[in-house]
């Protein structure tokens, strides 16, 4: 492997990369080495349009742009020379020649790299008095994305992105040189299951998602690690949060699952968080408190179980590995047989959604739940998580115990009826299509009174009069028992994960 | 695009390392049947090329000998770069916008001439100077403009 140096200290980097791809493999840029640069994307084709990324190198007379260069062995590397830095003013100097200057009103204020790179390498102040060009501000570009021309610095990262990613190539850039624009292609709009992925990549406020825009100054939010729950791919997420409310879903990078991206989908999944939640407990019809409804589930199959009565337990592929552990532990208990799963399906494609729309199926087959399609009962207890399950299914149940996060049909049908914690209000780990499993940490606090599956199931079965449950629940203790005893999950331990998850055997 | 302008083009591709260095060539050829390429002709150059449309089009409005709309039967094309600037090219531009009654870019409406300005065509020692199709005309004032455009037919 070459061997180069970059401000004094040696790296050894991987062979036939560029400079700035070899040391972003190696996770320097933007932690110890510091070269800025627009254009550049580690996941996209290489433009070389911004010239940010000037570097000296030795034995060479001009500046080199980091992101075209390829490393060679004993190569000398600096990246902050007086050359370096008045090239960078000159460099920033030109692509804000015609920018509007609009950052009170401009939602990326705060993660622009334009007012990041002009505070750190840029000039005080503009040494021209033309009229700036004027172009056009907020056109929506289609149904997700907005565009305002004036602050596009004309990186193309969006247009490589479009391309190269889910190639449907609706925008381009149009003219020449101060003339040139970025602009919809005719007759086309913006318009794919991946498009508000040009916002994240956009360095400056030229893009932005209809979605989020306007919603809060980004300096109030937080960006908390998350996975998305929206099919079986698992991509990895950060949520944006403040006031404990959940204002959007970024990608986080995990190259094994999702690189740099995610589908707007499930980017739009955040709202689940706060939408059609199931919100009290309920027995039949009426309100009820959340312990007289453990109480009369417990009643519910200790009764079945006295009399012979048949109980049926149903996971769900929403469920976590540990919720879904606590399910089997109390069906075992009961001698009531494995527990079903029923798994919604749709469309799937060649990028990243999957035909399961659900986060945790694979987790729930490894823990032995078994896949069905067809009626439950009959039987006197179903004991049910989630509500992949139209009503239609329960017919022949005496009595249906509902654990569940959301509204649905079910919730009418059920008798006994508890709501969950949802994913983001806990912590837990799914396992997705490819076997990774990943851990999901809580983002917000609950905004009404309810617990994680495992723990209403362990009240459960408290009063239910079963040996061998506390009535409370450890997560962390239970992924330790998986990790040990079950080989799916060896090694593989929600104290020990990390932010980009494990391949299990 | 008629088939033979089709077969020229694919002859064209053994000529060039990757394909799409062929393009610009193709453009012209494409151009050559209607004096403009349109959104039919750019879709048609991308499935010849295996590029998306919107990439043919981004060459289409980079350079200016290029055509997206129907254009006159002549080109009268002003050079308004630096030296023609200064002898008065502006002002001669502006008066062959009243003179036919167009602005720069536009076609008058019989047909007869697409009026517009470019950069420096290279003429600057006999500044300024306009461009009928191929042919320079240099040293004018705005009268002598006005002729050189009644003049085409
Ligand atoms: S809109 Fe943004 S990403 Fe696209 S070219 Fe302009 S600055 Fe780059
Ligand atoms: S591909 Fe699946 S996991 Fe990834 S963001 Fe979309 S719905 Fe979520
Ligand atoms: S990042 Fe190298 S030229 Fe833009
Ligand atoms: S400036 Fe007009 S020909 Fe050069």
């Amino acid at each position: 492997m070459p061997k180069i140096t970059v401000d004094g200290t040696e790296y050894e980097v991987p062979e036939g990369k560029m400079m700035l791809q070899a040391l972003d493999d190696l996770g320097l840029l933007l932690t110890e080495i510091d070269i800025p640069h627009y254009c550049w994307h580690p996941k996209l084709s290489i433009d070389g349009s911004c010239r940010m990324c000037q570097v000296e190198v030795e034995g060479t007379p001009k500046l080199q742009i980091a992101c075209n260069t390829p490393v060679r062995d004993g190569m000398v590397i600096r990246t902050n020379t007086e050359q370096v830095r008045t090239a960078q003013r000159g460099v920033m100097e030109l692509l804000l020649i015609n920018h509007p200057l609009d950052c009170p009103i401009c939602d990326q204020a705060g993660e622009c790299k334009l007012q990041d790179f002009a505070v750190r390498y840029g000039l005080e102040h503009a040494r021209t008095r033309d009229p700036r060009r004027p172009a056009k501000k907020g056109t929506p570009l289609g149904p997700t994305i907005m565009l305002d021309q004036e602050r596009c610095i004309l990186c193309r990262r969006c247009v490589r992105f479009c391309r190269e990613i889910p190639k449907t190539g609706e925008i381009g850039v149009f003219a020449r040189g101060d003339h040139s624009l970025l602009e919809v292609f005719s007759g086309m709009e913006l318009d794919n299951p991946y498009s508000m992925n040009v916002a994240d990549i956009c360095p400056v406020g030229a893009l932005t998602t209809r979605d989020f825009r306007f919603k809060i100054r980004v300096w109030f939010l937080e960006d908390r690690e998350t996975v998305c729950n929206q099919c079986a791919n698992g991509c990895n997420l950060y949520a944006s949060v403040a006031y404990n409310k959940v204002y959007r879903y970024l990608p986080r990078r995990n190259d094994g699952v999702n690189e740099t991206w995610i589908c707007d989908y499930g980017r739009m999944s955040y709202r689940t968080i706060r939408e059609n939640r199931l919100d009290e407990p309920r027995l039949g019809r009426s309100t009820a408190t959340y312990s007289a409804a453990i109480r009369r589930a417990g009643e519910g199959l200790r009764q079945a179980r006295d009399s012979g009565g048949r109980i049926v337990g149903v996971g769900s592929a929403f469920a976590a590995n540990e919720d879904l552990f606590v399910l089997r532990q109390l069906l075992d208990g009961l001698s009531a047989g494995p527990g079903l799963l029923v798994v919604p399906t749709g469309k799937a494609d060649e990028l990243l959604i999957k035909e399961e729309k659900a986060p945790n199926a694979a987790g729930a087959r490894l823990l032995g739940f078994e896949e069905s399609s067809g009626p439950v009962g009959p039987a006197a207890v179903a004991l049910v998580l989630g509500h992949a399950l139209p009503a239609e299914a329960f017919e022949g149940v005496e009595t249906l115990i509902l654990i569940d996060t959301h509204r649905s049909p079910l919730v009418e049908r059920a008798d006994v009826v508890l709501p969950a914690r949802y994913f983001a209000e806990k912590v837990g780990t799914f396992v997705n299509h490819a076997r990774r499993i990943q851990r999901f940490l809580p983002v917000v606090e609950p905004v009404f009174e309810c617990e994680p599956e495992g723990q209403v199931l362990q009240r459960i079965a408290v009063a239910a009069g079963l040996d061998g449950f506390s009535g409370t629940y450890d997560p962390f203790e239970i992924s330790k028992r998986l990790a040990e005893e079950a080989t799916a999950f060896a090694g593989a331990e929600l104290g020990t994960l990390d932010d980009q998850g494990q391949e299990i055997p | 695009m008629t088939p033979e302008t089709r077969k020229k083009i694919e002859t064209l591709f053994e000529r060039y390392p990757r394909k799409r260095g062929a393009l610009l060539p193709a453009i012209y050829l494409t151009q050559a049947e209607k004096g403009y390429v349109d959104r039919e002709a750019a879709q048609d150059l991308a499935e010849l090329f295996e590029i998306p449309p919107v990439a043919v089009w981004e060459v289409l409005s980079f350079y200016n000998m290029f055509y997206t709309e129907p254009q006159g039967r002549h080109h009268v094309y002003v050079c308004t770069n630096l030296s023609c600037s200064l002898r008065g090219a502006r002002t001669m531009l502006k008066s062959l916008e009243a003179h036919l009654g167009v602005k720069a870019g536009q076609t008058t409406s019989d047909g007869r001439v697409t009026l517009g300005h470019e950069e420096c065509l290279g003429s600057c020692g006999t500044a300024p100077m306009l461009r009928v199709n191929s042919d320079y005309h240099e040293n004018l004032d705005t009268d002598e403009a006005k002729r050189i455009v009644d003049s085409l037919e």
